[in-house]
């Protein structure tokens, strides 16, 4: 592929992949032009693409101009700590509270949450399923969310790390009882619980197998990361 | 006073800007009619000037569009009002550091 290297280090350099992108494309439409130009002043192929090539200038100068302009950088490249180790919690959160509150409404308005009100087996069901959602798929696909962001801005393997274990010991595992505001006698089966918390460690070691499937799924990007890098080096 | 290579920049911006008022351009046209106009005194590099064309859009003086002509897509950029207002102002600084500069080479 044409400029495969300059991509590259435009990439580790921390210019926002769509910058990157962009440029790619246009120097490829330059050359093209030039690469006419010289076909036009009499040059056969093999010369006219050479000389061309000389002409739009060493991969070296390329990156170093788009180096040189700080505001392409990504915020991704500027920041990563906020990216990695901030956001995480904050999605990890309302992924959880998200369906949460979706499950409340549901109650709410079809009248399962009054007092005495018999809940039906299916509603049930689906605050089971949502939790069994949020722990394999919501933090396995957070996990994929993460790593594809390192591999795209070809970060340190590090804050992938640090982005899938956040909230893998701040929310370890999602099924905990919630009471609703003014129904005392109303459970929700789900929620969080942090592993510092001995309800925690209580429903991680009761519900072993759901917990290691979850950091088995939020795990096998990073691994998959890894066998990745190695392999290109 | 700037530095040479701030000058360099700035001279730069200034000659992309003062085209792209006249009509929308494409990358490759902006170089040539650069190196047409200063009689090849001024040639940016060809592939450079991409990273300044992206800059100046970030900072809302161009705008871009892809547009395809005669079979071939390209895209073009376009002033915006906001780099019309840098234009004018950096051409009222141009023109009173070439009168200065001027003023010093032909003092008697």
């Amino acid at each position: 592929m044409r400029f495969e290297s300059l991509r590259e280090s435009l990439l580790k350099g921390g210019i926002a992949p769509r910058h990157v992108r962009r440029y790619l494309a246009e120097l490829t439409e330059h050359l093209d032009d030039l690469t006419e130009k010289q076909r036009a002043q009499g040059y056969d192929r093999e010369d006219a693409e050479l000389r061309a090539r000389a002409l739009l200038g060493e991969d070296r100068e390329l990156a170093a101009a788009m180096l040189e302009q700080k505001s392409l950088r990504s915020i991704t490249a500027r920041v990563p700590w906020a990216i990695f180790g901030i956001l995480p919690p904050f999605a990890a959160t309302a992924a959880m509270l998200v369906p949460l509150g979706v499950l409340v409404m549901t109650g709410k308005v079809l009248g399962f949450l009054e007092k005495g009100a018999a809940r039906p087996h299916w509603f049930e069901l689906l605050a089971t399923a949502t939790a069994a959602c949020a722990n394999l798929v919501f933090f396995p696909l957070a996990s994929v969310l993460f790593v594809a962001l390192v591999a795209r801005h070809r970060l340190s393997i590090t804050w992938a790390l640090v982005a899938v274990a956040i909230p893998l010991l701040l929310f370890l595992h999602s099924v905990a009882e919630f009471t609703i505001p003014g129904h005392p006698g109303i459970h929700i089966g789900v929620g969080m619980a942090p592993i510092f918390l001995p309800k925690g460690w209580k429903t991680a070691t009761a519900d072993w197998p759901i917990v290691t499937a979850q950091y088995v799924l939020a795990l096998l990007p990073l691994v998959w990361l890894a066998r990745r890098r190695l392999t290109a080096r | 006073m700037p530095s040479e290579s701030a000058l360099a920049a700035g001279l730069s911006e200034l000659m992309v800007l003062r085209l792209l008022c006249e009509q929308e351009m494409y990358g490759y046209e902006i170089v040539q009619a650069i190196a047409a106009r200063t009689r090849q005194v001024l040639t940016p590099g060809e592939g450079v000037i991409y990273p300044l064309l992206h800059a100046l859009e970030k900072d809302r003086l161009l705008k871009s569009r892809r547009k395809t002509v005669v079979g071939r897509s390209r895209i073009y950029y376009s002033l915006t009002a906001r780099g019309a207002k840098r234009l004018s102002a950096m051409t009222d600084h141009w023109s009173a550091l070439t009168g200065a500069v001027g003023a010093v080479l032909h003092a008697v």
